[in-house]
């Protein structure tokens, strides 16, 4: 079996405004385009993906909300409509996917024995939520790629932030045992917006950008406070700032991506890559990559999880 | 009179995917039951108000003539398929659009194949048997931003314009009560309410409602709402409450249980 490796990850947020900007032949609505320096900081990411030719692309998503326990895409094939129930008028989505069924039990079995509650979604009828097909669009619309998508299981907002952090920190960690022991070459995606106050009407012609800007000034000092720590790679302070961003810019980041990313990766202090950032009916969006290969941090074995 | 029944009842789908499991299957015979009377009170249009329909952006209300499909719950996907087959009222449901802005609330119209229905909705409809040609509904979003007024306001707007349709209408407020929940998974032959302090809110409530004091019950709610965890802030409760203008006289609960810890009541209302 080949060694396991994860390869990146990325900050790849999920607005459905960003596929309704493109006009790809799978989404209904036409426009007349909108949101240009987040969709071309996306052609940034979708060819640095390119060149890392992975295996996999696990995604964790905060709209599949379970209750009880994580859950994992385990239906080999997936398709169907996806209708945006937030902005039905701007995202209906015919999509198909393929799933890495093999490494999503193994995430499953490796969560269980880290004492998480998880389980497998089996029913060929599932409609993939849309933050999960929006964030797989944008990084790679040739949809070539097999997926693990992961459910935001509600613990940090019914329960509270540490503790919900702390349960995406095993679930990190159970996820880099899985893709070790299953060889994978792997990419991890964050669905997640940063600052999320967002206006509470829209425009009438939704990619009107002359009525975009962050919907507050708190939000957006937060973004870039933020993000200034990560292109310097302090990530050990952006952790710890975490809760307070959280409370203090509503930040999406609470549902957990981003913690259980990070902890796959074995919190790595480097710095990511930003490919541009901006904003979507208000919120602040950043795409952005951590790029373990390059750093020599991406290779899995039995030492490295030893040391974890 | 326009407003000729009103019933609050579970949004969880669990009753309606396993009725086998005791708890379970007495609100989803509870739910059959209320159906039947609802039916009995003869109404040319039911309201629905879900919880588990979120809008952030607007109030969003339901205006295709005929969503069909099969939905699968979140979390619950194990237990099977929920195929659907809803017919609207048109004409009221464009009413409420329009009339929205009258009470302060910007509004719209989802009108989408493949619109992703709320397991509250589907569940509803399913086990009262609304959505027929014979018993169509009109169906409001939960803006999470609004409040219990806000929501109530919205109900009064609905059953005003029903009025101007010469429409006799009944009222459901889909949702729980006490909203802590096991997350672990449990036999489900064993399912009671999560702890007793909820338990024991959800009866005093039901209590007021039966009794139908009213003022008791508005004064008590948002304790209420805060200590049980109540499922988005007893929303679905203003509804029915805002569509009967704050007035009833009592009320039948047929049946109290639990679904997976949290707090569920069918319940009928005497007006």
């Amino acid at each position: 079996m080949p060694q396991g490796e994860i390869i990146a990850s990325f900050l790849a947020p999920h607005p459905p405004h960003l596929v309704y900007g493109e006009n790809p032949p799978q989404n209904e609505p036409r426009s007349q385009g909108g949101w240009e320096p987040l969709r071309w900081a996306y052609e940034h990411a979708r060819a640095s993906l390119d060149a890392m030719k992975p295996d996999v692309l696990l995604v964790h998503s905060p709209h599949w909300i379970t209750t009880v326990g994580h859950h994992f895409l385990g239906v080999r094939q997936l398709s169907g409509k996806s209708v945006d129930p937030i902005f039905p008028n701007l995202f209906r989505y015919e999509f198909s996917l393929d799933v890495d069924v093999e490494l999503a039990e193994a995430c499953c079995e490796e969560g269980r024995k880290a004492g998480l509650v998880t389980k497998m979604m089996r029913n060929p009828n599932f409609r993939v939520d849309y933050g999960t097909i929006t964030t797989l669009h944008m990084i790679r619309p040739q949809w070539d790629i097999p997926v693990v998508g992961l459910s935001a299981n509600n613990t940090p907002y019914y329960l509270n932030t540490k503790e919900g952090l702390g349960e995406m920190d095993l679930l990190g960690k159970a996820t880099r045992e899985a893709i070790r022991k299953t060889g994978r070459k792997a990419v991890l995606l964050i669905s997640n917006t940063l600052s999320h106050w967002h206006f509470h009407e829209e425009p009438a012609v939704p990619e009107d950008m002359s009525q975009e800007h962050p919907e507050n000034m708190a939000g957006y000092q937060w973004d870039m406070r933020i993000i200034e720590l990560m292109r310097k790679g302090r990530m050990q302070e952006v952790h710890k700032l975490l809760p307070q961003f959280i409370d203090e810019a509503f930040a999406e980041v609470k549902s957990g991506a981003f913690t259980w990313a990070h902890a796959a990766m074995n919190y790595p202090e480097i710095p990511a890559e930003l490919y541009g950032y901006g904003s979507v009916i208000g919120t602040g969006n950043a795409v952005m990559e951590w790029n373990l290969r390059k750093a020599g941090l991406s290779m899995l074995d039995e030492q490295a999880m030893v040391s974890a | 009179m326009t407003v000729v029944s009103a019933f609050l009842v579970p949004g969880s789908p669990l009753p309606l995917l396993d009725p086998v499991a005791p708890g379970w299957g007495r609100l989803a015979a509870a739910m059959r039951r209320a159906g039947r009377s609802l039916a009995a009170s003869r109404p040319d249009v039911v309201l629905v108000y879900s919880t588990q329909w979120f809008a952030v952006l607007d109030q969003l209300w339901l205006v295709r003539p005929r969503s069909t499909g099969v939905h699968v719950d979140e979390n619950w996907h194990e237990l099977g398929d929920m195929p659907f087959d809803i017919a609207a009222d048109v004409d009221l449901a464009q009413a409420c659009v329009r009339g929205s802005p009258e009470v302060g609330v910007h509004a719209k119209g989802v009108d989408y194949d493949g619109f992703p229905l709320d397991s509250g909705t589907i569940s509803a409809c399913t086990l009262l048997e609304l959505g027929g040609a014979d018993r169509p509904v009109v169906v409001a979003s939960n803006n999470l931003y609004h409040s219990g007024d806000t929501t109530a306001r919205l109900a009064e707007m609905a059953v005003a314009r029903a009025q101007e349709q010469n429409k006799r209408v009944a009222v459901v407020g889909v949702g729980g009560l006490s909203g802590s929940v096991y997350r672990e998974e449990i036999d489900t032959r064993n399912d009671r309410i999560h702890n007793p302090g909820d338990d024991k809110w959800n009866r005093r409530i039901l209590r007021l409602i039966e009794s139908g004091d009213v003022r008791e019950l508005q004064a008590v709610l948002p304790q209420y709402v805060g200590e049980a965890r109540v499922d988005m802030g007893f929303k679905h409760f203003h509804w029915v409450s805002g569509a009967l203008g704050g007035r009833f006289h009592g009320a039948r609960v047929h049946d109290y249980n639990s679904t997976y810890g949290a707090g569920a009541a069918v319940i009928e209302f005497s007006l």
